[in-house]
C-alpha cells in the first residue's frame, strides 16, 4: 500500500497534474468566495474540459476546485458576513464577529487551518480505511438516517440564542418553505397556489442569499448616515490578533479532530452533505464546550468546528463513491461522471483494476490540501484589503453577484424573484427577532428528512415499532436526547447568570 | 490567396442571403435542459452529445440541469419554450412517455418535436446476493406469500410504472420504496434495507461485478450477464427499456430539425463519443425519422392503456 502511494506521488509530481491542481485551487477559492456562485457551478463548467486530459490531471483538478470552493466560502463569510457557500454560513457567525473586533486575520487563519486539517484527516481515512467505512455506511438505511436527521435538528436548540421558541418557529418556517413544490416521491403538488414556477420548489441558492446575505445589504443602506470609518472593519495593529498561534491551534485541535470525525462520518453516508455535517459538528462543539456562551460571538472553536467538518465531507464523500459507486451528493455525482468518462468504473474492484490511477489521484488529493494551504495563505493580504474597502463599494458588488448568482444557477428569472422575496422575508425576520440560521437549517434538512421518512415508512409497512428496532438508530436517539437536555441546561444556566448580573447592577 | 479569401467570403455572404434560416441557425448558444440531476446516465449521455455537437455546430451547447417533480419541471419548461431550436430537451421514457400518462402534467407527447434518440438501457429486476430468491419464479412466489419491498425512484417514475406493469402480468404485488435516484435505491438494496429493486445497468452493473447483487431478469439479454433471462423469455409482454434522446418544442422549423439531425449524425460517429457512451454503460442506439416516432407512439399507447387499466 505504501509503495502504491509512493508510486502515486511520483506520478502526480509532474507538470500537468501540478498545474491542474494550482489552477483548480485558484478557481475554487475565487468561485467559493463570491456569494451566489458555488463550487458546484465551477465544477460543472470545468467538467467538460477534463474529458480530454489525462484522468489524473482532470480528476485532481476537479477535486481541487471542490475543496478550495468549500474553503473559499469562508472568506466572504468572515469578511463581509456573506457566506459564499451554504456550508460556511455557520462560519460567518463566529468569523464575522471576530472580524468586527479587528481580528479578521485570526478568523481567516483559523478557517484555513481547520479546513486543511479536516480535509487531510478525511483524505487519510479515505486512503487507508475506505473499504471498511463504506461497509459500515451501508448499515445506515432510511430508518437510521431518519434518526440521524432528528439528531441534526436538535442542533437548532443550541443555535437559537436567547429565545428558544423563536428559534423553533424560525426552523419550522424554514421547513414549511422547503415543502413548497412537487413532492419527488408522490408527485403531489403542494403549497404552490397554482403558480407553475413553484412546481420545483424554491431554488436553494437564492433562498440562502436572500435570507442571509441581502439583509446585510439593506442594513448597510439603512446605516448610510453613519460615518464610513465606523463601518469599515478595523484591522488590529497587534500581529497576535491576526494570526493563529501554535498554542491557539493546539487548544482547538480537539474540536478540529472531533468535527473532522463527524464530517468524515456524515460524508460517508450518501445524501446528507456538508451543510448537515457543519450543523452537527457546530452543535456538538458548543454542547461540549466549556464556554458555550462564546459561540456565535467570535469563538475560535466555532470556526474550527464548522470549517473542519464541512471540508472533511469533501474527502469522505469519495468513500461511498469510489468503493460502492454511490454518489453521495451533487458534487460527487459530477466527479463520478468524470471517472466514468475516463473509463474508470468506481466500485469495490477499483483499487485492483486501476491501482496506478487511483493512488496517483489519492496523492493528488493530499497535494491539493498543501497547495490550498499555501495559495490561500498568500492570498490573505489581498483578502484583508477587501475588508478595509468601504462598504459602499462592497455591498453594490455583493448585490450584483447575488442577483447574477441567483440567475445563473438555473438561468431563470424566477430565481431572481425568489431572491427578492426572500430578501424581504429575511429582513423581516431580523426585525421581529426570528433566527435566519435556524430558518436555513430547517430549509436544508427538511427535504432530507422527508425523503428518508417516506422510505422508512414504506419499509416498515404497518409495523411502526420497527422504526425503533435499529441499534444505530438508538445511538442517534440517545444523542438527540442528550443534545436537547444539554441545550435546556445551558439555557437555564445562561438565564441564571443574567439574573445574577441584573441583581448585581 | 487574397482573391481566394475574398471569393470564399463572397460565397459565404451569398449563401447567407440565399438561405437565411439555415445560415442563421445556430447563431447563438443552444440550451439543453436535462430534467434530472447532474451525474445520472441521461445527464452524462446528454453532456457527451452536447460536447460533440459544439464542435460540429460551432456554437456553445450548454447542458442545464433543471431538477424537480420527477422530471416534470424541466420538461414543462421546454414544452413552453419558444420553438426556435435554442431550447432543447433531454427526453426519455420517463418524462415524455410515462409521466404524461400517469400524472397530471401540463404537456404530453405531442408538445414536442422528436429530434434524435441517442442511447438505451434495459430495465432489470435485482435482489441482494444473499437473498433467498434465486430466480424470477422464486421471487414471484415469495412476493405472493408475504409483502416484499421494491426500490424504485418516485411514485410516477418510469421505474415504478414499468415495475407495476411487470408485477401486474406476473400477478404479484410489492411495496415500493422511493429513493431520489436509482443509485440511492441500489444502496438500500445492497445494504439489506429493501428486498428487491428495479434499476438500469449504469447503476446496477458495478454491484453485479462486485457480487453484491443478483440480477433476476432484464429487458434484453446481454453478453454481460448471459445466464439472466429476458422479460420476454418469462412470458412478460412489453418493452422495458429506458432511453435518452433529444426533443425540441413542437412547431420547431423543419430546417432546425434537419440541421440538428445532420449534426448529431456526425457527432454520434465520433469514436470519442462512442467510447464515452460505452464507459457510461449506455448502449448507443442512434435513431431518427418517422419510423422511430411511430415506435414511440406505439409505446405511448401501451402506457395510456395501462394507465386506464390502473385507474379502473
Amino acid at each position: 500500500m505504501f509503495s502504491n502511494i509512493f508510486q502515486g506521488f511520483v506520478t502526480v509530481l509532474s507538470v500537468g497534474p501540478l498545474l491542474g491542481i494550482m489552477l483548480g485551487v485558484c478557481v475554487g477559492i475565487v468561485f467559493g468566495a463570491i456569494p451566489g456562485i458555488s463550487a458546484i457551478m465551477a465544477i460543472a463548467i470545468i467538467l467538460p474540459l477534463t474529458f480530454y486530459v489525462d484522468p489524473i490531471v482532470g480528476i485532481t483538478m476537479l477535486l481541487a476546485v471542490y475543496k478550495a470552493g468549500i474553503y473559499g466560502g469562508s472568506i466572504s463569510a468572515i469578511l463581509i458576513n456573506t457566506p459564499g457557500a451554504a456550508a460556511s454560513f455557520l462560519t460567518s457567525l463566529d468569523g464575522h464577529a471576530l472580524a468586527r473586533s479587528g481580528k479578521a486575520g485570526k478568523a481567516l487563519c483559523m478557517a484555513l487551518y481547520a479546513s486543511v486539517t479536516g480535509e487531510m484527516l478525511a483524505t487519510l481515512v479515505l486512503i487507508f480505511v475506505a473499504a471498511p467505512i463504506s461497509l459500515i455506511s451501508l448499515q445506515a438505511g432510511p430508518i437510521e438516517k431518519v434518526w440521524l436527521l432528528v439528531f441534526a435538528f436538535t442542533v437548532v436548540g443550541s443555535m437559537t440564542g436567547e429565545s428558544v421558541p423563536r428559534g423553533l418557529l424560525s426552523c419550522c418556517l424554514g421547513m414549511m418553505f422547503a415543502m413548497v413544490g412537487m413532492s419527488s416521491l408522490t408527485g403531489a403538488v403542494r403549497l404552490t397556489f397554482g403558480i407553475p414556477d413553484l412546481m420545483s420548489g424554491f431554488t436553494f441558492l437564492p433562498v440562502l442569499i436572500g435570507v442571509l446575505v441581502m439583509p446585510e445589504v439593506i442594513d448597510a443602506v439603512r446605516r448610510r448616515k453613519t460615518p464610513h470609518q465606523d463601518l469599515v472593519l478595523k484591522v488590529s495593529d497587534q500581529p497576535a490578533d491576526n494570526r493563529v498561534s501554535l498554542r491557539e491551534y493546539r487548544s482547538v485541535l480537539g474540536t478540529i479532530i472531533k468535527s473532522s470525525g463527524i464530517g468524515t462520518v456524515v460524508g460517508a453516508l450518501p445524501g446528507l452533505g456538508s451543510s448537515a455535517a457543519a450543523f452537527l459538528a457546530y452543535g456538538e462543539a458548543k454542547r461540549s464546550s466549556k464556554a458555550p456562551e462564546e459561540f456565535g460571538k467570535g469563538s475560535l472553536h466555532g470556526i474550527a468546528a464548522a470549517e473542519s467538518s464541512n471540508n472533511a465531507v469533501c474527502g469522505s464523500s469519495m468513500i461511498p463513491m469510489l468503493t460502492l459507486s454511490i454518489p453521495g451528493d451533487d458534487v460527487t455525482a459530477l466527479l463520478m461522471g468524470a471517472f466514468l468518462i475516463h473509463g474508470i468504473t468506481p466500485g469495490p474492484t477499483i483499487f485492483y483494476e486501476h491501482t496506478d490511477v487511483i493512488y496517483a489521484i489519492f496523492a493528488g488529493f493530499l497535494l491539493v490540501d498543501l497547495f490550498l494551504l499555501v495559495i490561500a495563505r498568500f492570498g490573505f493580504p489581498l483578502w484583508m484589503r477587501v475588508a478595509s474597502v468601504p462598504p459602499y463599494f462592497i455591498f453594490p458588488c455583493v448585490t450584483v453577484f447575488a442577483v447574477v448568482g441567483a440567475f445563473t444557477a438555473n438561468q431563470s428569472l424566477t430565481d431572481v424573484m425568489i431572491l427578492m422575496v426572500f430578501t424581504l422575508l429575511g429582513y423581516g425576520m431580523r426585525l421581529v427577532g426570528l433566527n435566519p440560521a435556524a430558518f436555513i437549517i430547517g430549509f436544508i434538512l427538511m427535504p432530507l428528512l422527508e425523503q428518508n421518512l417516506d422510505q422508512a415508512v414504506s419499509i416498515v409497512g404497518g409495523d411502526y415499532l420497527r422504526m425503533l428496532s435499529s441499534p444505530i438508530g438508538w445511538i442517534f436517539i440517545g444523542l438527540s436526547v442528550l443534545s436537547v437536555v444539554s441545550a435546556i441546561r445551558s439555557n437555564r444556566r445562561g438565564r441564571r447568570r443574567m439574573a445574577a448580573f441584573a441583581a448585581a447592577e | 490567396m487574397t482573391l481566394l479569401k475574398l471569393l470564399a467570403a463572397g460565397t459565404t455572404a451569398l449563401t447567407m442571403l440565399a438561405t437565411p434560416a439555415l445560415a442563421e441557425y445556430p447563431e447563438k448558444p443552444i440550451k439543453v435542459i436535462v430534467p434530472w440531476g447532474a451525474g445520472g446516465d441521461s445527464d452524462l449521455t446528454t453532456r457527451v452529445w452536447a460536447d460533440a455537437m459544439e464542435e460540429v455546430l460551432g456554437v456553445p451547447v450548454a447542458v442545464i440541469n433543471k431538477v424537480g417533480g420527477t422530471g416534470v419541471v424541466g420538461t414543462t419548461e421546454v414544452a413552453n419554450a419558444k420553438p426556435d431550436g435554442y431550447t432543447l430537451l433531454n427526453a426519455g421514457l420517463s418524462n415524455v412517455q410515462v409521466t404524461p400518462n400517469f400524472a397530471q402534467v401540463p404537456y404530453d407527447f405531442n408538445s414536442f418535436t422528436p429530434i434524435v434518440k441517442l442511447s438505451s438501457v434495459p430495465l432489470g429486476l435485482l435482489v441482494k446476493a444473499d437473498s433467498p430468491y434465486q430466480d424470477f419464479a422464486g421471487f414471484v412466489a415469495g412476493a405472493k406469500e408475504h409483502t416484499l419491498t421494491q426500490g424504485s425512484w418516485g411514485a410516477a417514475s418510469s421505474g415504478t410504472i414499468l415495475a407495476s406493469i411487470i408485477a401486474d402480468q406476473a400477478d404479484y404485488q410489492v411495496n415500493y420504496v422511493h429513493a431520489n435516484t436509482t443509485a440511492e435505491s441500489m444502496v438500500s438494496l445492497i445494504g439489506g434495507h429493501i428486498d428487491s429493486a428495479v434499476s438500469f445497468p449504469p447503476a446496477f452493473e458495478p454491484h453485479l461485478k462486485s457480487g453484491a447483487a443478483r440480477l433476476l431478469a432484464v429487458n434484453t439479454a446481454s453478453d454481460a450477464y448471459p445466464e439472466v433471462p429476458s422479460f420476454a423469455d418469462l412470458g412478460i409482454r412489453g418493452d422495458f427499456e429506458g432511453w435518452s434522446g433529444i426533443f425540441a418544442p413542437k412547431d420547431v422549423p423543419q430546417e432546425v430539425v434537419d440541421t440538428l439531425i445532420e449534426a448529431s449524425t456526425k457527432a454520434m460517429q465520433d469514436p470519442k463519443v462512442i467510447e464515452a457512451f460505452g464507459n457510461i454503460g449506455a448502449t448507443v442506439d442512434f435513431r431518427h425519422g418517422q419510423e422511430w416516432v411511430d415506435d414511440m407512439r406505439q409505446t405511448y399507447g401501451i402506457m395510456t392503456d395501462a394507465a386506464a387499466k390502473m385507474s379502473d
